[in-house]
């Protein structure tokens, strides 16, 4: 009983809050007001955005917002349930109908939160005794999809397809050891059409041709690609000239391009139609306030009447791609038509918090005159293949090309006088 | 949980045994399958009995040790897809009151049908094997075992 005493006694709680030093970036961060559009107010100063995912400037757009203004009126702000408990209302079903025909599939499915889209859609077919073969770039959402499948993820190097074919050929000659338990595992590969972490595109003509050949479902998220790529932004089958019937399931964010919040799914109808009641993430949320969804509408509205915006869009991105090349001290990363790319510091300045205190100093130099950029976040412990540390550039279709080339000189004069 | 109710039960395959009314159900089933048996005027006793107890043994062995996984998804992303109702029940948990219902039922049976057949050979051999067929996947040392690697997938 003493000891018991004593013990109680000498136990010393661990601290809510870490002891950390004064520059812990969780301490020192900078604070926007207003909307992230076009021209953001960071710390007190108006600098023009080029850290937002805002690429076709729909942020700020006067018929969206008039658009989502009406929708409040008519409706409210939320929807106070799920979809399957009077949450659903006639926005929604016009949204999904549209989203559907835009990317002629069968049909779409709404989530109301773009991390949830893709996190829910893949346990809702690949369950334990599964395999998904994943990029190793991908996304956090999809590390946490993959996690909640429980099912066996092997990774691939980053666009490699003959570490992919290696990796499906071993499964293969252990699926002819094994033909019964093949006959009940289902395969899946999961790639981005174009990576927030890297900011190249998949090959996915290749892809379909493992697809065929090996016997295996794709999942393509086209976050960032779609609005992006393809003549009439239809993401990357349209870039590719690929059937949309070769691609399984394509799940989106909507909170890029479209300018508004949640994501979609769409594909055939007899595979979206299992989301609606195995999508944890559709289930069990409350549905996308409707002004949202009007605001996504009147979007797409946008997206079809002007096809050539994202012809001007890659053009932009050609051009910041072209002047940003040539930097001593960091390197370009990214395809030259993707409107987020990386700039990464070309050799470690030992450990990665150095990298990110000097990325750091370039941003605050460039925050300081006038282009407000970020730094790639991630949650160091929880990746599973931590990126190195980058800035991330993006370019909108707002930005005028004398801002560009402002942009891409003063990240040349901040890498100068922080680097050297 | 009773079927039909509202539960938050993540797989009712379980607990399904437990409910309300389950236990004489199944009692008044077996007993108008062996009226049904009876009534038919081309069996004598001995051969309905007989039949009754192969029947109901052929039917629990399907349901209970044959048929892998749920009819339902369930939250749990597939932990029982490989395993029996008999392996289900309970989460696994040996010598529960449904586990020893459903063990103690077909013996009953057994000695009825010994008693109404008059101990004869034929008979006997037929429903010795019946019962066997369906007493011994029940062991708890047969758990999860799949022999020759039948049934495994």
């Amino acid at each position: 009983l003493q000891e018991k005493e004593e013990l109680i006694e000498e136990w010393q709680p661990e601290p809510l809050v870490p002891p950390v030093s004064k520059d812990h970036p969780a301490l020192n961060y900078n604070i926007v007001s207003g909307p992230p559009t076009h021209k953001i107010i960071v710390n007190g100063k108006e600098c023009i955005n080029f850290a937002s995912f805002n690429f076709l400037g729909l942020l700020d757009n006067e018929k969206v917002k008039s658009a989502a203004q009406a929708s409040l009126k008519k409706y409210g702000v939320g929807t106070c349930g799920p979809r399957g408990f009077y949450g659903t209302f006639d926005v929604h079903l016009e949204l999904e109908d549209r989203l559907a025909k835009f990317m002629r599939t069968e049909e779409a499915i709404i989530y109301s939160y773009g991390f949830a889209t893709i996190a829910s859609a893949i346990p809702a077919y690949s369950k334990r005794g599964d395999i998904v073969f994943v990029d190793e770039a991908a996304c956090f959402a999809i590390q946490k999809g993959l996690q909640a499948s429980r099912s066996n993820i092997k990774l691939f190097k980053h666009n490699d397809m003959t570490d992919l074919e290696r990796l499906l050929k071993e499964q293969e000659t252990e699926d002819q050891k094994n033909p019964r338990k093949a006959r009940v595992t289902r395969r899946f590969i999961v790639v981005e059409g174009l990576y927030m972490n890297t900011g190249d595109i998949c090959p996915l003509p290749e892809l379909i041709k493992l697809k065929y050949k090996y016997k295996v479902r794709i999942f393509l998220e086209e976050s960032l690609s779609f609005g992006v790529l393809g003549e009439h932004g239809r993401g990357i089958t349209e870039h590719f000239g690929i059937s949309i019937d070769d691609i399984d399931l394509i799940s989106a964010n909507m909170e890029n391009s479209l300018a508004s919040i949640g994501g979609f799914c769409c594909g055939r109808s007899f595979i979206i139609d299992h989301q609606r009641l195995s999508g944890q993430g559709y289930c069990f949320s409350a549905s996308l306030p409707p002004l949202l969804a009007a605001a996504a509408i009147e979007a797409l509205n946008i997206m079809e009447d002007n096809p050539d915006i994202f012809h001007t869009l890659r053009a932009k991105c050609e051009r910041i791609h072209r002047a940003l090349q040539g930097i001593s001290g960091l390197s370009v990363v990214g395809e030259s038509f993707s409107p987020a790319l990386h700039l990464r510091l070309e050799d470690s300045y030992g450990s990665r918090e150095n990298d990110v205190t000097l990325l750091k100093k370039i941003v605050d130099y460039c925050i300081n005159r006038g282009i407000a950029l970020t730094q790639a976040r991630y949650l160091d412990k929880e990746e599973k293949c931590l990126p190195p540390p980058s800035i991330r550039v993006v370019v909108t279709v707002e930005q005028t090309e004398e801002e560009l080339d402002r942009a891409a000189s003063l990240i040349k004069e901040a890498a100068q006088s922080v680097l050297n | 949980m009773n079927v039909g109710v509202a539960h938050s039960e993540v797989n009712p395959n379980t607990r399904v045994m437990n409910s309300r009314g389950m236990w004489l159900t199944y009692a008044l089933g077996v007993g108008l399958l062996h009226i049904v048996l009876l009534s038919i005027p081309f069996f004598s006793v001995p051969v309905a009995w007989t039949l009754t107890n192969v029947i109901h043994n052929l039917g629990m062995f399907i349901f209970l040790h044959a048929v892998k996984g749920t009819p339902f998804e369930t939250p749990d992303q597939g932990k029982a897809r490989l395993l029996t109702h008999w392996e289900q029940l309970d989460y696994g948990v040996q010598f529960t009151s449904s586990r020893k219902f459903f063990t103690i039922s077909p013996i009953i049976l057994y000695f009825l049908a010994s008693f109404y057949t008059k101990y004869d050979p034929t008979h006997f051999i037929f429903n010795t094997t019946s019962l066997l067929t369906v007493l011994i996947p029940k062991l708890p040392q047969l758990h999860g075992v799949r022999i020759f690697g039948i049934n495994k997938y």
